[in-house]
C-alpha cells in the first residue's frame, strides 16, 4: 500500500511541502532558531525511533552518539579540511559504528539491561571526548565552521533552514519507508517478541546490530548539523539529561510511528523555547509581587507538568491521539 | 599498605552512602518495574525541605527530622496517586517518562521555593574523625555507612517476612495475579513510593550534612544509578554490595590511574559485568517464554 | 464517548497553548527600540551552576533596578534587562545569544565560562560584544569581541603565587605546590596558568589532583598529596568540594601547618559556613572584589538594595560580582554615548554593536566601580580583562580579612604564544 493513497492526500501533502519550503519567507526572524533546532533534533529523534520504536531497544545514550557525530564533523572540517558533505556522511558512519560497538551486548542482554549498556556508552563517550584533549581540546571545545557546498556557505538562518529541513525530510522519508520494508518488519517482529522472531528465522542479533547502526547513524547526522549550526561544541554540550529528554520527546510524540518523532520534537522543543523566551519575560513583567527569577523555577515546573499531563491523558503518545482522531473522523457520525 | 587501608575504608564508606540512595531506586523497581528517573530530584527536594525546616523556620532538630519524614511520606503518596495511578497497566516506557516529567517538576519546584541555589544543614554528626588502624575516616561517612546497613537490613527483612513486603514482591511478578488475590495493587504502589521517598530523604540529609545542598545532589543520584545497575536492579543485597565496590573502584582507580579516570571506572565495570552476568551481580534472571 | 471527549479537550488545550505563545511572541516581539537600552543577560538561575548563578544574576538585576530608579538610567534612558535563564545548558546559552541579537540588544553578559564558551562563536562571528563574569583563558585568548569582567582563575593563581613568594615563603629554593582542582574550566584555568608560568615564577608543582563537583571525600587524593610533602596547597573549586577538602585535610592533620589558598570560585562566606570556622582558620584566598562590608563608596547602596530585595544573599560576595557587573555595563553605555548618538546606538544592529565596542568598551578606562573591585579598563586591545587586579584575603576567626590594602595586579598571561594552549 502506498503511503499516500488518495488524490486528496496527495494535494494536502503537496500543499504541506510547499508551505514547509516557503516558510523562511514569512517566518518572523526570531522563530528561526526554534524551527532550525526542531529540525536538527528531528533527525536525532527519528534515529531514536528506529532504534526504540521499531526495534524495541531502549537507548539512553543518544546524546553521546550525537556527540560522536558532532566531533567527527568538527575534526574533519577543521583539521582534514574535508568538504562538509563528506564529513557529514562520515559523522553518520562514525556514530553508527560506535553505536554498533555498544550494541554488541545485545547478544546477551535485553530490555532495560541493554539500556544500561547505552548509559555506559553515554558516559564513556563523553569521558573519552573530555580527556582526549589533543583532538577534542577538552573543555575549550572546538569551533566549527558553517556548512558549505563548494563556495556556497550556509551562513544565514534561512539557508540553514533549507539545509536542515532537506535533510530532515529525507530522514522522515527514509524512516517511513524503512518501517514498511523487510528490515522494518523484522525490527517490529523483534520488538514484539524476539524469541518468536528468532524461531521464525530472523537473525535477531544481526538485526539488533543493524538497528543500533541505523539509529546511531541518524544521531551522528544530527550531531553534525548541530555542530555546524551552533558553531562551537564541547563535551559538556551532550549530557545524560539530554539523552533522557530525547526519550521523553519520543514517547510523548508516540513510539513506533513515523508521525511520533515529528509531533514529539515540535511540541517539546517549542514548549521549552516558548516558556523560556516568551512566557517567562511576560510572567516577570505581570507578576511583580514574587521575587525576580521565579519564572525559571516555574518554567521547569510547567515543562515537567506538560510531560505528566500529556502522558496521563494519552500514554501512548500524541501520534496515537492523532490516529484516534483520524479514526473517529472517518467513522463520523458513527464514531465511538 | 597504609594507603591501601585508607583508600579501602574511604571507598567502602563512600560506596555505602551511594548504596543508600540506590536502595530507593531498587525499591520502586522491585515492586513496580518502573525506573525512577526522578531519584536525584527526590533527594534534592527532601534536603531542601530539611533546610527549610531547620535553617529557615529554625525548628529544633528532632522536630525537623520528623517533619521531613512526614513530608517524604506525603510526597511519595502524592506522586503515586496523581502521577502514576492513572497509568497502571500502560506501557512501562510511559511510566518512566512520567517520572522524567516529575523530575523536571520537582527541580522547578525547588528552584521556585528556594531560589538561593545552595544551602547547608547544621552538622548532624560529630565532626572529629576516627582512626581505624593507620587510616583516618570522617565520622559522618561511618554513620552514613551504618545507617545504610541498618536500612538495608530493615528493608530486606520487611520484604521477606512482612505481609506487605511479600505482596510487593508478588506485584512485581504479576500484577493481575495479585489483584486476583484481592490485594489492592494501588496501595502497594503507594507504599513502595513512600518508602523510596523516605530512603531518599534520609540519604539526602546524610549527603547534605557532609557536603552541601546544591544541584550536585542530583548528579550523585545518577552515580547511585550505576550502583543499582551493577548490583542488579531489584536486589537490595546487590545495592549494598555494589555500592562499596563502586566506592572502592573510585578510590583505587584514582590512586592507580589518576583522578581523571575516577569518573569512568564505574561504567567500565558495568560493561564488563554485563558481558558475564547480564542481570547484574545479584539480579534475578528473567526467564522468557513465547 | 469519554475518551474522544478527552482527546478533543487535549487537542484544544494544545492548540490554545500554541496560539497563546504565538500571541505573546507577536506582542512582545517589537521592543520599543526608542526608549530603553536593551542589554542581554544569560543567567544560570537553575541547574548545576545555580549556587553561583542565582546570587550573581540577582545582583545584576538589582543593580539595573538601582540604575533605573535612582540614576534615571544612562543618558536619561532606562535600561531594559533582557534576561533568560539557561539552566546551565550550552544549547540554551547559544539560543539566548541569537535571541539577544534578534531583540536588538547592545551587548550581552554571561555568568559562567561554559555559557560564554557556547555563545562566543556566534557572537564573535556577528561582532556582537559580550562580557563574562567568570572567565576562562580560552574566552579571551585570542582576543575578539568577548570581554572578561575579572581576571580568571589562572590569573588568581598567578597573582597569589607572586604574593606568596614575596610575602609568605621564607625558605631557600623553590616552594613545592600541590593543586586540587575541579575537573572543569574552574580548575583547568589554574592548571594551564601553572603550566605556563610556574617555572618562570619559581614554583615547583609537585602534585595535581582533580575532583568532581559532587565529591564527598577527598581523603585519598590528599593522602597522595601529603606524601609529596608540599609547602602550599592551592584549591580551585566551588565552596562545597573545597569545604570537604579542608575538612579532610584537617583530619589528616595537614592543616594547620600547610599553607592553603583558594581561588575566587570558592572563597566566599559559604565556604566558612560549610567547613566551619576552625577548619578555615588561616586559609588564604583570592577574590576580585572587596569583602562585604568594607568601607568603599559603592558598598552602602548595594547593601541597601540587597537587604530590601534579596536578604538571603547578604554577605554573599557573588551578589557583589553581579552588582559590579551591571555598574560596568552602564558605564560602557555611558562612554559610548559620549561619541555616538542615541539613535545610532538604539538601533541595536550590527553597526550599533560596532559602535558600542569601539566607543563604549574600548573607552572604559580607570572606572572605579564604586571601589567594589579593581579599576576597570577595557582599552587594551590585547588584554580583554576589565579589572586586572585582585585582593588577597585571609580567614581570621570566621571573617575574611584583606591582607593587601591596594589591589594586587594580575598580569595578562599570553597563552596564545604557547603551542599547547587550546588543547
Amino acid at each position: 500500500m502506498a503511503i499516500i493513497r488518495t488524490k486528496t492526500q496527495w494535494v494536502l501533502f503537496s500543499l504541506f511541502l510547499l508551505a514547509l519550503f516557503t516558510l523562511p519567507f514569512y517566518l518572523p526572524s526570531s522563530w528561526f532558531d526554534i524551527v532550525n533546532s526542531i529540525g536538527i533534533l528531528l533527525v536525532a529523534i527519528i534515529g531514536l525511533n528506529i532504534l526504540m520504536g521499531y526495534c524495541g531497544q531502549l537507548s539512553l545514550g543518544h546524546a553521546g552518539f550525537m556527540a560522536v557525530g558532532a566531533f567527527t564533523t568538527a575534526i574533519f572540517t577543521n583539521s582534514l579540511h574535508l568538504p562538509y558533505l563528506a564529513s557529514f556522511i562520515c559523522s553518520g558512519f562514525s556514530a553508527g559504528l560506535i553505536g554498533l560497538i555498544f550494541g554488541i551486548p545485545s547478544l546477551r542482554v535485553k530490555g532495560f539491561y541493554l539500556a544500561i549498556s547505552t548509559i555506559a556508552a553515554q558516559f564513556i563517550i563523553i569521558w573519552v571526548l573530555k580527556n582526549w584533549t589533543d583532538v577534542t581540546h577538552g573543555s575549550n571545545g572546538l569551533n566549527v565552521l558553517q556548512a558549505s557546498i563548494g563556495n556556497f556557505i550556509f551562513d544565514s538562518e534561512a539557508k540553514q533552514y533549507y539545509l536542515i529541513f532537506s535533510i530532515a525530510s529525507l530522514s522522515v522519508l527514509f524512516a517511513t519507508n524503512l518501517a514498511r520494508s523487510r528490515i522494518g518488519r523484522a525490527f517490529i517482529a523483534i520488538r514484539d517478541n524476539d524469541l518468536a522472531a528468532e524461531v521464525m528465522g530472523i537473525n535477531v542479533f544481526n538485526y539488533k546490530l543493524l538497528g543500533f547502526f541505523l539509529g546511531c547513524f541518524f544521531a551522528g547526522l544530527a550531531g553534525s548539523l548541530y555542530a555546524q549550526y551552533k558553531g562551537h561544541i564541547s563535551y559538556e554540550d551532550f549530557t545524560f539529561q539530554q539523552s533522557i529528554l530525547y526519550i521523553g520527546m519520543l514517547i510523548v510524540g508516540g513510539l513506533g510511528s513515523s508521525l511520533g518523532p515529528i509531533l514529539g520534537t515540535v511540541l517539546i522543543e517549542s514548549l521549552q523555547k516558548g516558556l523560556t523566551y516568551w512566557v517567562a519575560p511576560w510572567l516577570e513583567q505581570t507578576v511583580t509581587f514574587l521575587p525576580t527569577g521565579f519564572s525559571s523555577g516555574l518554567n521547569l515546573m510547567v515543562f515537567g507538568l506538560a510531560f505528566i499531563l500529556i502522558l496521563i491523558f494519552e500514554p501512548r503518545g500524541l501520534a496515537h491521539l492523532w490516529s484516534l482522531f483520524k479514526g473517529s473522523y472517518r467513522l463520523w457520525p458513527f464514531s465511538y | 599498605m597504609d594507603t591501601l587501608i585508607q583508600n579501602s575504608i574511604t571507598g567502602i564508606a563512600i560506596g555505602m552512602v551511594y548504596a543508600l540512595i540506590a536502595l530507593g531506586f531498587a525499591l520502586i523497581w522491585k515492586s513496580s518495574r518502573v525506573a525512577n528517573l526522578a531519584l536525584g530530584q527526590l533527594v534534592l527536594i527532601s534536603s531542601w525541605f530539611t533546610y527549610g525546616m531547620l535553617m529557615q523556620l529554625k525548628f529544633p532538630f528532632w522536630f525537623g527530622m520528623i517533619m521531613t519524614i512526614a513530608f517524604a511520606v506525603l510526597l511519595g503518596w502524592l506522586i503515586e496517586r496523581l502521577a502514576l495511578r492513572p497509568l497502571i497497566g500502560q506501557p512501562i516506557l510511559s511510566l518512566i517518562t512520567v517520572t522524567l516529567g516529575l523530575a523536571y517538576f520537582l527541580e522547578g519546584l525547588t528552584a521556585f521555593i528556594w531560589p538561593q541555589g545552595q544551602g547547608y544543614l547544621p552538622k548532624v554528626f560529630p565532626q572529629e574523625s576516627i582512626r581505624i588502624g593507620p587510616a583516618t575516616i570522617q565520622q559522618e561517612l561511618l554513620w552514613g555507612a551504618v545507617i545504610s546497613l541498618v536500612l538495608f537490613i530493615l528493608l530486606s527483612v520487611f520484604f521477606k517476612y512482612h505481609k506487605m513486603g511479600i505482596a510487593m514482591r508478588a506485584t512485581a511478578d504479576d500484577q493481575l495475579a495479585v489483584q486476583a488475590c484481592a490485594v489492592p495493587v494501588t496501595s502497594i504502589f503507594s507504599m513502595s513510593w513512600i518508602f523510596a521517598c523516605i530512603v531518599a530523604a534520609i540519604g539526602g540529609i546524610l549527603i547534605s550534612s557532609i557536603a552541601a545542598i546544591n544541584y550536585g545532589l542530583v548528579e550523585t543520584g545518577f552515580k547511585s544509578f550505576s550502583v543499582v545497575i551493577l548490583g542488579g536492579m531489584e536486589s537490595f543485597l546487590g545495592c549494598i554490595v555494589a555500592g562499596p565496590i563502586i566506592g572502592l573502584c573510585e578510590t583505587f582507580g584514582g590512586y592507580l590511574f589518576g583522578s581523571s579516570v575516577k569518573e569512568l571506572i564505574p561504567f567500565l565495570i558495568i560493561m564488563i559485568v554485563i558481558m558475564f552476568k547480564p542481570f547484574g551481580l545479584f539480579g534475578e534472571e528473567r526467564i522468557e517464554r513465547i | 464517548m469519554k475518551r474522544s471527549q478527552l482527546s478533543v479537550v487535549i487537542t484544544l488545550l494544545l492548540v490554545f497553548t500554541f496560539i497563546f505563545t504565538n500571541v505573546l511572541a507577536c506582542t512582545s516581539q517589537t521592543p520599543t527600540q526608542k526608549k530603553p537600552w536593551w542589554i542581554g543577560f544569560s543567567i544560570p538561575l537553575t541547574g548545576a551552576a545555580a549556587e553561583k548563578g542565582a546570587p550573581i544574576g540577582q545582583g545584576q538585576l538589582d543593580a539595573i533596578e538601582y540604575i533605573n530608579t535612582e540614576l534615571g538610567g544612562v543618558g536619561d534612558i532606562k535600561i531594559h534587562a533582557d534576561w533568560y535563564d539557561t539552566n546551565y545548558d550550552s544549547t540554551k546559552a547559544t539560543a539566548n545569544v541569537k535571541k539577544f541579537m534578534e531583540d536588538g540588544c547592545l551587548f550581552f553578559t554571561a555568568v559562567s565560562s561554559k555559557e560564554m564558551s557556547a555563545s562566543k562563536e556566534i557572537a564573535n562571528r556577528a561582532g556582537f560584544p559580550g562580557m563574562v563574569c567568570f572567565s576562562a583563558p580560552s574566552l579571551t585568548h585570542p582576543p575578539e569581541h568577548i570581554y572578561a569582567q575579572f581576571p580568571d582563575y589562572g590569573d588568581d593563581w598567578a597573582a597569589f603565587s607572586r604574593y606568596y613568594l614575596k610575602n609568605i615563603w621564607k625558605g631557600p629554593g623553590k616552594p613545592k605546590m600541590a593543586l586540587e582542582l575541579l575537573s572543569n574550566p574552574t580548575g583547568y584555568g589554574v592548571r594551564d596558568a601553572a603550566r605556563a608560568t610556574a617555572d618562570e615564577l619559581g614554583i615547583e608543582i609537585v602534585a595535581t589532583e582533580e575532583h568532581s563537583a559532587t565529591t564527598i571525600s577527598e581523603t585519598d587524593a590528599l593522602t597522595r598529596i601529603k606524601a609529596k610533602n608540599p609547602d602550599i596547597l592551592f584549591i580551585s573549586s566551588t565552596p562545597a568540594p573545597t569545604a570537604i577538602i579542608l575538612k579532610n585535610a584537617s583530619d589528616l592533620k595537614m592543616i594547620p601547618g600547610l599553607t592553603v589558598a583558594c581561588a575566587h570560585a570558592s572563597f566566599t562566606k559559604a565556604l566558612i559556613d560549610f567547613a566551619g570556622k576552625d577548619v578555615c582558620q588561616g586559609i588564604y584566598g583570592v577574590y576580585p572584589t572587596v569583602y562585604w562590608g568594607d568601607k568603599v563608596p559603592g558598598m552602602a547602596k548595594m547593601i541597601e538594595y540587597c537587604t530590601k530585595r534579596h536578604p538571603e544573599y547578604i554577605g554573599n560576595n557573588d551578589y557583589m560580582i553581579g552588582w559590579a557587573s551591571s555598574l560596568i555595563s552602564a558605564e560602557v553605555i555611558k562612554q559610548a554615548l559620549k561619541t555616538s548618538s542615541v539613535e545610532a546606538l538604539s538601533k541595536g544592529d550590527a553597526t550599533a554593536w560596532q559602535l558600542v565596542e569601539k566607543n563604549g568598551f574600548l573607552n572604559v578606562k580607570g572606572y572605579d566601580v564604586g571601589g567594589l573591585c579593581g579599576p576597570v579598563d577595557f582599552s587594551d586591545p590585547v588584554d580583554k580583562r576589565g579589572s586586572k587586579s585582585v585582593k588577597i584575603f585571609q580567614v581570621k576567626n570566621g571573617e575574611m580579612v584583606a591582607l593587601t590594602t591596594d589591589w594586587v595586579n594580575a598580569p595578562n598571561i599570553k597563552y596564545e604564544n604557547l603551542d599547547w594552549f587550546g588543547k
